[in-house]
C-alpha cells in the first residue's frame, strides 16, 4: 500500500507529491557529503530489499517499509536514497509507477525525516529508536489515507485499512530498528552522535 | 524483550484475521470466459487473493454490466450477456486496483454482438464447421485446459526473480559510486584552486 499504483490519484496530488519529492531531494542532496554517500547508497538499498520481505496479514499480505530505520540514519539524505529505490521498485518489481513516483516518495520519506528530528529530540536509546521507527510506519499508513482523501476516497474506510494492515508492521520495524541501533550505538556510536546528518564529516 | 514483541505481534495477527480485505504491493486481476458466464479472481502478488472487494465490469460502450465484490477465495462471477470487450476493475478503498481486458472473441458466438463486436465473423458462418453444440463442447474444453497456463503467465509476469534484486541493487552501488566520484572531484577542484 505504500506504493500507490498508477491511476488512482488526482493529478493535484501527484504534482503535490512530486513537488515535496524535488524539493527534499534538492535539500537532502545539499546538505550530503561525499563521505555520507556510501552509507545512503547502503541504506537505499536495504529499503529497497525491504519491500520484498513479506508476511501475510488476515486476508492478505503486507511488507516492511523500513523508513524509520532509513531517517533515523540519513535525516534529509533519506530523500534521494528512498528516491532511488522507490523509483528501482517501480520500473523493476511493478511496485507503484512511474508518475506516482513523487508522491510514493513523499509518502514514505516525509515521515522518514520527521523520525530522524523526533530521535534527535530524544535520548539516544534503542528503544527510542524502535519507537520512532514505529511512528514513521504509522505516519505513512496515515499519509496514504489522507491521499487517497484528497483523490475523491473515503478517510475512515481508507485509514482504518491502511492502519490494521500495518500494525504488525510497526511491530516488526519497532523491534529491528531498536536491534540495528543498538549495534550502531555499540559499534560506532559517532554515525549517531550528532543532529545533522554529515556534521560529524567535520571531525 | 523478543517474547512479548512476539505475543504483541501474534495478537495483531488474530486481530487482523477478524477483520476484512487487504493490502499489499501490486494487486492483480485474472479473469475468463467460461461459456457464457465470465469467471475471475483478484489477487496480490506476491501474495494471497484479495477478498471482498468491489469489482466492477465495464462494456465496449462504456455500460457498467457488472458490480459486486469479490469472495473469500477472491473470486468473482458474472453472466455475459452481450458479445463486447469487458473492461473489468478491482479497486480496494485502501487506493489497490488491478484491471484486465476481456476480449469479445473469448465470449461465445451465440450471444448477441455488441456494436462493438460487430467486426468479428459470426462462428457459425462457416459451412464445413462443426454443429453449434459440438463447437461450444469442444471450446468450453479447450477453455478449460488452457486456464492455468494463461493463470500461470498472468502471475509470471509480475513475479520478481533474484536478477530484479540483483539489478536493482547494482544500480544502487553505481549510482553511490557516481555521485561519490562527482562530490570528490568537486572537491578536489577546489582544494587546488585555494
Amino acid at each position: 500500500m505504500a506504493h500507490i499504483p498508477d491511476g488512482v490519484l488526482s493529478v493535484p496530488v501527484l504534482a503535490a507529491g512530486a513537488a515535496v519529492t524535488i524539493a527534499g531531494c534538492a535539500y537532502g542532496l545539499r546538505r550530503l557529503e561525499a563521505e555520507d554517500i556510501p552509507r545512503v547508497g547502503a541504506l537505499s538499498a536495504v529499503f529497497f530489499v525491504a519491500a520484498l520481505v513479506h508476511f501475510p496479514v488476515g486476508p492478505s499480505s503486507v511488507h516492511l517499509i523500513l523508513n524509520g530505520l532509513v531517517g533515523i540514519a540519513l535525516g534529509w539524505a533519506a530523500f534521494p536514497a528512498i528516491l532511488v529505490a522507490v523509483l528501482l521498485q517501480a520500473v523493476l518489481f511493478g511496485f507503484g509507477g512511474l508518475t506516482v513516483l513523487g508522491i510514493n516518495v513523499a509518502i514514505m520519506a516525509v515521515p522518514a525525516v520527521l523520525c530522524r528530528l523526533a530521535f534527535d529530540a530524544m535520548r539516544r536509546t534503542p528503544a527510542a529508536a524502535g519507537g520512532v521507527a514505529a511512528l514513521g510506519v504509522l505516519l505513512t499508513a496515515l499519509a496514504v489515507a489522507l491521499v487517497l482523501t484528497l483523490s475523491g476516497r473515503e478517510f475512515a474506510a481508507a485509514a482504518k485499512l491502511t492502519i490494521l494492515a500495518h500494525l504488525p508492521v510497526m511491530v516488526i520495524e519497532a523491534a529491528f530498528t531498536a536491534a540495528a541501533v543498538a549495534l550502531v550505538l555499540r559499534v560506532r556510536p559517532d554515525i549517531l552522535a550528532s543532529g545533522a546528518p554529515g556534521a560529524e564529516a567535520g571531525r | 524483550m523478543s517474547a512479548s514483541i512476539l505475543r504483541a505481534a501474534a495478537l495483531a495477527v488474530a486481530m487482523l484475521t477478524a477483520a476484512t480485505p487487504a493490502l499489499a504491493h501490486k494487486m492483480k486481476l485474472f479473469a475468463t470466459a467460461e461459456g457464457a458466464t465470465v469467471a475471475g479472481y483478484a489477487y496480490f502478488s506476491p501474495g494471497g487473493r484479495a477478498r471482498d472487494v468491489p469489482v466492477t465490469a465495464v462494456d465496449g460502450d462504456g455500460v457498467t454490466v457488472f458490480r459486486g465484490r469479490t469472495d473469500a477465495e477472491g473470486a468473482f462471477r458474472f453472466p455475459a450477456e452481450r458479445r463486447s470487450d469487458l473492461t473489468i476493475v478491482v479497486s480496494g478503498a485502501d487506493g489497490h486496483e488491478a484491471r484486465f481486458t476481456l476480449r469479445a472473441a473469448e465470449l461465445p458466438g451465440t450471444l448477441p454482438g455488441g456494436p462493438s463486436a460487430a467486426a468479428a465473423p459470426p462462428p457459425a458462418a462457416a459451412p464445413s464447421g462443426p454443429p453449434p453444440d459440438l463447437a461450444a463442447l469442444i471450446e468450453a474444453s479447450v477453455a478449460r485446459q488452457v486456464r492455468p497456463l494463461r493463470e500461470q503467465l498472468d502471475a509470471y509476469e509480475a513475479a520478481v526473480g533474484m536478477r530484479d534484486v540483483a539489478g536493482g541493487l547494482g544500480y544502487i552501488i553505481g549510482l553511490a559510486g557516481l555521485a561519490y566520484g562527482l562530490s570528490m572531484r568537486r572537491r578536489l577542484r577546489a582544494g587546488r584552486e585555494s
